[in-house]
């Protein structure tokens, strides 16, 4: 498959304290999404951050890997839900790191069990590309339940 | 103290003709988006994908990180305006990430401008964690 290329653009007007900046898509799917330091690292107050970004592209990848997957375990998903939350810390010498990735899927899936589901989750956590990157710097964690499952809701 | 942002995502059906969309954020300040894996490894059209997200996120936390360095060195910067283009091969990851920026920076030297750049590339947690990436290139110029 050949490779694929995307790309993003952003402008930053000022220093870090009071600059700003706007972030645009290459597809257009979005433009124009201002952020500053403080809306980063304090409350959001409506703006996205490098790692608000990240969630919506974990998120997105590990969905795509789990309905790949399930696929090849003989389920394809009715639905899955997804949700990434990104973690910014402080770490030991002042600078900021990305530490932790946590992952929640719940998934509608016909002719499967809990078991079955937690074994297919794994793979395809290894499967996303983005969870090994994350892994490899910080903590990448996954729990995923059946609808209508034991664990489900 | 830690941050945290969360990104909801809903998928119907199986990889190849299914559909996926990002609802929901932390902020707000994005949702509805679609993706699909045809999107995401062929003509994107208007959809965005994890790759482009990526993108967004490497270059927004590099120039915050470089606008950071410049100030330190006593030259903030009026403008930074920085690009991010992501690879990824199906089936291997992403492969590379080429970040270029031009600046806009009062009394700045060209050589300090792309030693500062480098530090931003080296430091900025995106970077940090895309540190597995075999390859993140670097290209930095003076806008005079």
């Amino acid at each position: 498959m050949p490779r694929v290329q995307r790309e993003a653009k952003v402008t930053w007007d000022g220093n870090l304290a009071r600059g700003r900046g706007s972030i645009t898509a290459g597809t257009g799917a979005f433009d124009d999404l201002t952020y500053s330091l403080a809306t980063r690292v304090e409350q959001s107050a409506g703006k996205t951050s490098p790692e608000e970004l990240l969630a919506a592209a974990h998120a997105a990848c590990y969905a795509m890997s789990l309905a790949g997957e399930l696929t090849i375990a003989g389920s394809a998903p009715e639905h899955l839900d997804v949700t990434a939350t990104v973690t910014l810390d402080e770490v030991e010498d002042g600078s900021h790191r990305i530490v932790a990735s946590d992952v929640v899927a719940r998934a509608r899936v016909p002719g499967i069990d809990e078991s079955e589901l937690q074994r297919v989750a794994d793979t395809a956590n290894r499967g996303c590309t983005f969870s090994a990157l994350i892994n490899a710097s910080g903590r990448v964690t996954v729990h995923a339940t059946l609808e209508g499952g034991t664990d489900g809701h | 103290m830690a941050t945290d942002r969360k990104a909801q995502v809903t998928w119907e059906g199986d990889l190849m003709s299914g559909k996926g969309r990002i609802e929901t954020v932390t902020s707000g300040a994005v949702g509805g988006l679609d993706v699909s894996w045809a999107a995401r490894t062929e003509e994107p059209g208007d959809m965005t994908s994890p790759e482009e997200l990526i993108a967004a996120a490497h270059a927004s936390c590099f120039s915050m990180a470089f606008s950071s360095g410049l100030a330190k060195a006593g030259h903030s910067p009026e403008r930074l305006q920085t690009s991010a283009t992501v690879t990824f091969q199906p089936g291997e990851g992403i492969t590379k990430v080429g970040l270029e920026v031009v600046g806009r920076v009062p009394g700045m030297d060209e050589a300090q401008f792309e030693q500062l750049a480098e530090e931003a590339k080296e430091n900025c947690p995106v970077s940090k964690a895309l540190a597995g990436v075999p390859e993140i290139d670097l290209t930095a110029r003076l806008d005079h």
